[in-house]
């Protein structure tokens, strides 16, 4: 069948080959793989958390774990993958009222600027107090 | 060779997309505070149980907490459903998706209420 085919669905000259994606694919590509990885983190945020709720001990070195470099950059990984799904879902929006669909990939640019000012914001914030030294704790 | 194709947006229905740009209108919101109040604004400030349970203390920040975990859910739950139905063999079992991602969701609200508990009751 068909529609179950990888190469039909992933192959050279499916759409979804990396040259033959313009921009509006991209974004939908990239929306729904940040959107699929945000639910994959709910499920590991549960998890986390209710090994933190078991007792205060617990709490405490988890919380340690948490302030870990590495932790704290997947972090700011995450907080780009919800700015990202946010500023493309707004796009999305405008499209649903009619509002810049012929203009789509000025849009998406305009989108992905205001996207990169928050996720420098947040690089900034983490950075200025030692993403890289993870000595704040 | 051309495939028949039924539009996603279709085959999920109206109220779908509605509730999913609903959700997705209160979530920018709901997590921009979330982020900005609990995250940004206080930079390694030592996390402890008491903290937590002080600021739980506040029935706006249940509420809040608590309706962020709704929505998250249905938000997620009904974006992975739209995915789903982009393959055929999905959209043929159409009934057992819905059924198991609604057990699915509700399953993880009653997970997170629950691991909440401690922390509001202390």
């Amino acid at each position: 069948m068909k529609m179950s085919s990888f190469k039909w669905l992933f192959g050279r000259n499916s759409e979804f080959w990396p040259t033959n994606m313009k921009t509006g694919m991209w974004a939908w590509v990239g929306h729904r793989l940040t959107g699929l990885l945000l639910v994959v983190y709910v499920f590991l945020h549960l998890s986390f958390l209710s090994q933190a709720s078991i007792g205060s001990k617990n709490f405490a070195d988890l919380m340690k774990v948490t302030a870990e470099p590495a932790f704290v950059f997947m972090d700011f990984l995450l907080v780009c993958a919800v700015i990202y799904h946010a500023m493309n879902g707004f796009r999305v929006v405008l499209f649903d009222m009619g509002i810049g669909i012929r203009r789509q990939k000025q849009v998406f640019w305009i989108m992905m600027a205001i996207a990169a000012v928050l996720v420098v914001g947040a690089f900034y914030v983490l950075f200025s107090h030692g993403l890289f030294d993870g000595a704040w704790f | 060779m051309a495939e028949q194709r039924i539009a996603t947006s279709k085959v999920a229905g109206t109220w779908a997309w509605f509730l999913q740009r609903l959700s997705a209108g209160l979530l920018v919101i709901l997590l921009a505070t979330h982020i900005f109040l609990d995250h940004y604004a206080q930079v390694g400030a030592d996390i402890t149980v008491s903290w937590v349970h002080e600021r739980l203390g506040q029935v706006l920040y249940i509420a809040v907490d608590y309706s962020m975990l709704a929505l998250v859910l249905f938000h997620g739950l009904n974006g992975t459903r739209t995915v789903l139905f982009d393959f055929e063999m999905f959209v043929k079992r159409r009934k057992a998706v819905d059924i198991g991602l609604w057990i699915l969701g509700i399953a993880m609200l009653v997970w997170g209420i629950v691991i909440l508990w401690p922390f509001i009751h202390g």
